[in-house]
């Protein structure tokens, strides 16, 4: 697949992040520049001034953090694999979801009472039901999967 | 003398027309005309209330003797248009300034988080299922690993053109426009109503979107889907889904309108939105015709 120049930042990114999240346990003092570009730079056939750049960036993100370590940075992640998930979903359903309320399907944060689940199930169940004997192209008619 | 008309009409624009519109839920059957009818008032809003100020100049200088007896409305009418520009200055800054600092910080965890084969699509690997678009220039689909879990393959389908939709007509864009005025007017005028229902408008325009592309079955089902699932612990909770997705079911498909098709319902909608832009720019032109001419 050919990716855009902004899709190649974001991999290389990922994998930047995937190699400090394997590395962490075993490695709690961080990696330096140099050890990242020797696993993910040499990998990739990227410069080492390349890894530097986009380690900058991740820290000025808030991805990595960095401590000084002599001349040299010491990089770990900033949060796990599961705390930066939970971050994005509340991000989603929160600030994201308070600026631009609707273009998010926010319809799952469910404060529904039974009655208008009831009516909505109703309301499906005769909307299919007059898909069924309109049109055979109605649908997909019976392949509900129960979730 | 175009000064009152003119305040009247921003005044009504503005208050008692959006509540009366958000009434009439017949619009919503014609929801492309709808959104364009409630742009229409937005605008027609503003616009009167823009041009109270200028409309006052030519008054002045023809009745330039007898200036001191109107000048308290004079001035109030310079204040209110100064003060509708400055105030939608400010919101369409802050409003705009927040979405993109938010989105693109989201782009950023998304892309970091949850690389795809498509390049547009986004999965974050949480049982809570969710589907949203982040438009702009890098538009990306976000899915949950939740979501694919819970719906068929064809539901997933139109759950993708639906946010598809979103992100090809550009909502966020209507959305943020809305967002502005609703911003910028002061809150005791602010109609959540309105706001609400362009909202479901336009999820309306892309649940038919959805239709056409995967068929109507499947695309309730995905609303249905969708709209039944568990609260994810520690969010924000938006009451009321499930009503707003039986809605959103008896909107897929187009129905007549007091009686009248959706195409000849929807051309007498786009003729009422034309009309409600002309009038502030009619009373702005007659004011100063009047003045040119005498």
């Amino acid at each position: 697949m050919p990716a855009s120049p902004r899709n190649r930042l974001g991999d290389l990114e990922r994998a930047v992040l995937e190699h400090l999240w394997a590395e962490g346990p075993s490695r709690p003092e961080g990696l330096t520049v140099r050890d990242v570009h020797d696993v993910v730079g040499v990998q990739r056939d990227l410069a080492y001034t390349t890894l530097m750049t986009v380690l900058d960036r991740m820290a000025k993100k808030g991805l990595v953090t960095r401590e000084r370590d002599g001349r040299a940075w010491r990089y770990t992640a900033a949060s796990t694999r599961d705390e930066l998930t939970s971050e994005t979903m509340h991000h989603a359903l929160g600030e994201l979801a308070g600026t631009e309320r609707r273009s998010v399907l926010l319809h799952f944060l469910d404060e529904s009472t039974p009655e208008e689940l009831d009516e909505l199930k109703a309301a499906l169940a005769e909307l299919e039901a007059r898909a069924a004997s309109g049109s055979a192209g109605g649908g997909s008619g019976g392949r509900r999967k129960a979730p | 003398m175009y000064i009152l008309p003119l305040a009247l009409l921003a005044v009504a624009l503005s208050w008692p027309v959006p509540r009366l519109m958000a009434g009439f839920t017949s619009f919503r059957r014609a929801a492309r005309a709808a959104l364009v009818v409630w742009q229409s008032i937005a605008m027609a809003a503003l616009l009167a209330a823009l041009f109270t100020a200028p409309v006052a100049v030519p008054f002045i200088v023809r009745q330039q003797s007898r200036i001191t007896e109107y000048l308290g409305l004079v001035a109030l009418a310079g204040a209110i248009s100064g003060l509708v520009l400055a105030r939608l200055l400010v919101a369409a800054h802050r409003v705009g300034h927040n979405l993109r600092i938010h989105r693109k910080r989201h782009r950023e965890l998304v892309d970091v988080l949850a690389a795809h084969g498509d390049p547009q699509l986004r999965v974050i690997e949480h049982p809570t299922p969710t589907a949203y678009c982040l438009p702009g220039l890098s538009r990306r689909v976000v899915l949950s690993q939740g979501t694919i879990d819970r719906l068929p393959a064809d539901e997933l389908e139109a759950v993708l053109a639906h946010e598809r939709a979103h992100l090809a007509a550009r909502h966020d864009l209507i959305l943020e426009f809305f967002s502005v005025v609703y911003e910028a007017v002061p809150p005791f005028a602010r109609s959540d109503a309105a706001l609400r229902e362009v909202h479901l408008l336009i999820e309306v325009l892309a649940d038919r979107a959805a239709v056409r592309e995967v068929g109507i079955v499947p695309t309730a089902r995905a609303i249905v889907g969708m709209a039944g699932g568990p609260s994810p612990a520690g969010s924000i909770a938006m009451g009321g889904a499930a009503s707003v997705a039986r809605v959103r079911i008896g909107l897929l498909e187009p129905t007549r309108i007091w009686g009248l098709p959706v195409s000849a319902a929807s051309a007498l909608m786009y003729v009422f939105a034309a009309v409600l832009v002309a009038m502030p720019i009619m009373l702005l032109s007659m004011a100063f015709a009047g003045f040119l001419v005498t």
